[in-house]
């Protein structure tokens, strides 16, 4: 019994062994890349100033925004619902 | 003809049988055999990195040469034991040939031949015993320059490879001749590479594939702060658990790995950080327990046991004396191991025999366990803390125990000579772990018990009274005082009674002790010193004494001390009445044993002569203003006072000061005469009545504030800013915009990269203002153009200094997101197109208009502004929201008719957002004016 939706036949990929080889497959093998410098990184990318890792996290939350500095246990507000 | 995915696979089975075929006819069919091998081979050079097919071919490939060569060895070793080097085979040559085939392939301009070519000869190499020693050089040479490809997936297949021979480089470094830096080069290359490729697929690929030497750990635990998540997870989900026993590690790097993971922004690092803790680290503890116990350590992969022994293990292994500080991080560990562990839940006991004998390690389980329990309030697990814990009385006479126990400590460092000290030291210094853990305990105790209450009680107070109980401890004994003394007035108010009892009391201890006994006196002043001066960051009274003493002549020596006692009295009182004001809540006025501690102790400490003694007299004035208006509006201009004369540590305090007082009295700031109706200071014209004449100062502090050149007092002004403009404190005054203006340029400016505190807080806060209140977008669309021009100028100075600083189209993305109206939260707290919403958008293309037609404006600038109106979302408005002021239509409209006519817009992008525009506002003029009974969408 077939799903209610019809998966969609992916084509399979088929590689011709026994043909000659074809002319762009060998064009792509043999074009060796006209300098170096095409088919490598930029040198302005070798180096990374920050070296790929995060600043300091210093966790800033919506708490420290609602909590006295002085008192940081008191919640904002807090003296108005009464007892906390 | 055609070979489909299917048969490949089925030709992967029957390919390895093939050698046996071939050697049968080895001798007429071997070349001819490469030869068609090698031209297969070519085939798969063009097939896409997606396709799964060419993936298998290559990993069949390499299966295959590996079967074939180990059956040659056999057949080669077979015919002559005596060779052990690797004997030339048919596979052998075949290898070499396909290699040869391919290396040249590698500097392909198609980026697909070179994928797989690299591909090959990675997987080759990976697969293979050994090669070749003349392909073996090119191979490194191809690779290490496959390493800087422009495509990443090149970079990762040469990572693959070069791997595999950094890995090798040791051991061959030795047999190897001295022209060999190939080792050496090739693995400093891919550290390099680690820390500098801009591709974290690269960087991830290099993490999972470098050699563990003591050389590369640093590089690869580096990655635990990767800007990639899943490099991060990378670390610590596959080569944490691969890297062996945690122990290994150095303190830091266990300590480091542990707060970095288990607060990474990532749920995922955070998960897989708490599993390498639960269950990686202690079994690491727990399989040599049970070894030595059983003397069979549990096979891999099995988990040990639960064994107590092996918790404490790791608990010390982690330094919970210093990591399990409040704030420390092995608090959250500790908690996601109970969460992971139910067997250490059920298996954990805390007998009498366990309080007696307590050590850190041991009452950290405790605590954690307690708080773990009781943070979930599931009903079994209260259940099951009720069974294990001994009750509040029980508990406080534990407690009692181990209080004694500790003050006998810190006199006993005090007794002996500094050269002698040390040991003793460390045991106070764990004993007073001990006793904060277990104040921590009490405090979340359940007082119902009157008896229990009451034991408590008394040994509070009485703990409390004594000078030399460490500062940490006094803290805590004085909020389990504030627990055990009930929550309500009258609780509050005993609450209040004994602690000033206290504090006269170890007022009197000190200073009695000195008149009737000096030398009693100077131990006892010792004795406080030497136990504060490990855990306290004030530690100012030991400098001073330090200071003094050296330069102090004999003579002088006596009168010195005495100063430097009446300072350390002085510290330790306020000390005490600090930590009760922060637990206090009532008015000041209606109590007087508050009024009294305020004129007898904290106004002359804001006058005295000493810094520290100073400062803490200063917060001890903040908190109490905090409980009485009249106080507080008496003292901010002295805080102000404060900030501008004072040094780094007092301007912080008094920023913190000023903005708690703000905070809590918003109404000192209400215009003289106050208004009755806070509502019409809302409205965007100034208010008829004068504005506070504490405005323009407050405001001129938090600006100057924001422009200190100390990262601390900046990130603290910035987060006060904060609060006090997300609280609205200030209302519609003047000032504001250019606070906010200045606080959204501060964002973008590169010399504030370097204090990430900071950045990171504006980073919250700018788009929670913006997109909170709508009157707040108005306000960013208002202050929009002047950053932007702010910014050029820093861009270009940036410039020339060679820094990096965000483009301003990210500049001007940023805050079009903040005008938004889309966004802006309406009063219902839903997000959505209602209330005033959109208004922003017209403002901030008013304001863009009027600045493209001035005349001075420069071509550059005015491109940034004609794309920040091309992002602008202008739409006729819903049937629930008001259409916008029909003012503000006709304004926008007169100012697109200039800009029109003085042809402003001088390319085709910049034209377009003009048409654009001006469609826009056509179609809400349209609607605005005759929509007013149709519904108009």
């Amino acid at each position: 019994s077939a799903g209610p939706t019809k998966r969609k036949e992916k084509e399979p990929f088929a590689i011709d062994f026994a043909a000659p080889m074809s002319q762009t497959l060998a064009d792509a093998l043999y074009t060796p890349a006209a300098s170096n410098s095409t088919i490598s990184l930029p040198k302005a990318q070798w180096k990374s100033r920050t070296r790929n890792l995060l600043p300091d996290d210093k966790h800033f939350n919506s708490r420290q925004l609602l909590r006295l500095f002085l008192k940081p246990k008191a919640r904002m507000g807090s003296r108005k619902s009464g007892q906390a | 003809l055609v070979v489909s995915l299917r048969k490949v696979q089925e030709a992967c089975c029957y390919e390895p049988v093939k050698p046996k075929k071939r050697r049968d006819e080895e001798n007429f069919g071997e070349d001819e055999f490469n030869e068609e091998v090698g031209r297969c081979f070519l085939r798969v050079l063009g097939v896409k990195k997606s396709e799964p097919v060419g993936d298998r071919i290559v990993r069949f490939l390499g299966l295959f040469l590996k079967v074939a060569s180990e059956k040659d060895n056999q057949i080669a070793s077979s015919g002559d034991p005596e060779t052990n080097s690797f004997p030339e085979t048919p596979t052998t040559r075949l290898t070499s040939i396909i290699i040869s085939l391919v290396l040249p392939l590698l500097v392909a301009k198609d980026k697909v031949v070179r994928f797989r070519a690299t591909q090959i000869i990675s997987h080759i190499i990976n697969t293979l015993d050994s090669i070749d020693d003349e392909l073996f050089q090119l191979i490194r040479l191809g690779l290490l320059k496959r390493l800087r490809d422009k495509e990443p997936s090149v970079r990762v297949q040469a990572v693959l490879g070069l791997g595999r021979l950094a890995g090798e480089g040791d051991e061959e470094q030795d047999d190897e001749d001295s022209d060999d830096d190939t080792a050496g080069g090739v693995l400093e290359k891919l550290v390099d590479v680690l820390q500098n490729d801009p591709s974290a697929e690269v960087r991830r690929s290099l993490l999972l594939n470098l050699p563990f030497t003591p050389a590369t750990l640093p590089y690869l635990l580096e990655r635990a702060r990767d800007l990639d998540a899943g490099t991060r997870r990378a670390l610590y989900a596959r080569l944490l658990p691969a890297l062996g026993d945690f122990r290994h590690l150095s303190l830091t790097h266990r300590e480091k790995l542990l707060r970095w993971g288990l607060r990474d922004r990532d749920e995922n690092v955070r998960k897989a950080t708490a599993r390498l803790f639960r269950e990686r680290w202690i079994e690491d503890c727990a399989g040599l327990q049970q070894l030595t116990e059983e003397g069979a350590a549990p096979a891999t992969g099995q988990v040990s046991k639960p064994s107590y022994e092996a918790l404490l293990e790791l608990l010390e292994r982690v330094d919970i004396v210093n990591s399990g500080i409040e704030g420390g991080i092995a608090l959250e560990a500790m908690k996601e191991f109970w969460d992971g562990r139910p067997d250490y839940r059920e298996f954990v006991t805390f007998e009498d025999q366990f309080w007696d004998e307590l050590t850190p390690e041991a009452v950290f389980v405790a605590r954690t366990f307690n708080d773990y329990c009781r943070a979930k309030g599931e009903q079994k697990l209260m259940g099951m803390l009720e069974d294990k814990m001994p009750e509040v009385t029980k508990f406080a006479f534990f407690l009692q125990g181990h209080l004694n126990r500790l003050m006998e400590g810190v006199q006993q460092v005090a007794l002996q000579a500094e050269e002698d000290a040390a040991e003793a030291e460390e045991d106070t210094v764990q004993q007073e772990f001990c006793v904060e853990q277990m104040l921590h305990i009490a405090l979340s105790l359940d007082y119902s018990d009157e008896v229990g209450r009451r034991k408590m009680f008394s040994i509070m107070r009485e703990a409390l009274a004594l000078a030399e109980l460490p500062e940490e401890c006094t803290k805590l004994v004085i909020e389990v005082l504030r627990t055990v003394c009930g929550a309500n007035t009258a609780g509050e108010r005993e609450f209040c009674g004994i602690v000033l009892e206290a504090v006269a009391e170890v007022h009197d201890t000190i200073m009695g002790e000195e008149l009737a006994r000096p030398d009693a006196a100077l131990e006892a002043d010792e004795s406080f010193h030497s136990a504060t001066s490990h855990l306290s960051s004030e530690t100012t009274p030991t400098k001073a004494k330090k200071s003094a003493r050296q330069k102090g002549g004999e003579e002088e020596v006596d009168d010195e001390e005495k100063t430097i006692r009446e300072i350390m009295v002085n510290m330790k009182c306020l000390h005490i009445a600090q930590c009760m004001l922060q637990n206090v809540q009532c008015d000041l006025e209606e109590n007087s044993d508050l009024v009294t501690m305020l004129n007898n102790l904290v106004v002359p400490a804001v006058r005295s002569q000493e810094a520290p003694i100073r400062e803490r007299g200063l917060v001890c004035l903040g908190l109490c203003c905090l409980l009485s208006k009249n106080l507080a509006q008496e003292n901010l201009t002295l805080f102000l006072h404060c900030f501008t004369k004072g040094h780094e540590a007092l301007q912080t305090i008094s920023l913190q000061i000023i903005t708690d007082i703000l905070t809590t009295h918003p109404v000192l700031l209400s215009p003289i005469p106050p208004s009755t109706d806070q509502s019409t200071a809302d409205a965007t014209e100034l208010p008829q009545p004068q504005p506070s004449p504490l405005l323009r100062p407050l405001q001129k502090t938090f600006l100057k504030s924001l422009k200190s050149p100390s990262p601390t007092v900046q990130t603290t002004g910035t987060v006060a800013l904060s609060k006090l403009l997300l609280l609205n404190v200030f209302r519609a005054a003047e000032g504001v915009d250019e606070l906010l203006r200045h606080m959204t340029i501060l964002y973008f400016t590169p010399s504030t990269r370097a204090n990430p505190g900071m950045q990171q807080a504006l980073s919250y806060f700018l788009p929670v203002y913006c997109h909170s209140r709508a009157a707040n977008a108005l306000r960013m669309a208002r202050v929009a153009v002047g950053v932007v021009h702010a910014l050029l100028g820093v861009a270009e100075e940036a410039e020339e200094e060679d820094e990096e600083m965000v483009g301003l189209g990210v500049v001007g993305g940023c805050l079009v997101d903040w005008t938004d109206g889309r966004k802006v939260m309406n009063s219902g707290g839903v997000v959505g197109a209602e209330g005033e919403c959109g208004e922003a958008h017209l403002l901030l293309a008013e304001e863009l208009l009027e600045k493209v037609c001035m005349p001075g404006t420069l071509k550059e600038e005015k491109k940034i502004y004609f794309s920040v109106l091309s992002k602008l979302h202008i739409t006729a408005p819903t049937t629930s929201a008001p259409a916008p002021p029909s003012e503000r239509l006709t304004t926008l409209t007169a100012l697109l008719d200039e800009a029109t006519e003085a042809k402003v817009a001088n390319d085709a992008t910049s034209r377009n957002a003009l048409a654009r525009l001006r469609n826009a506002v056509w179609k809400l003029t349209e609607t605005g004016f005759g929509a007013q009974d149709a519904t108009v969408v």
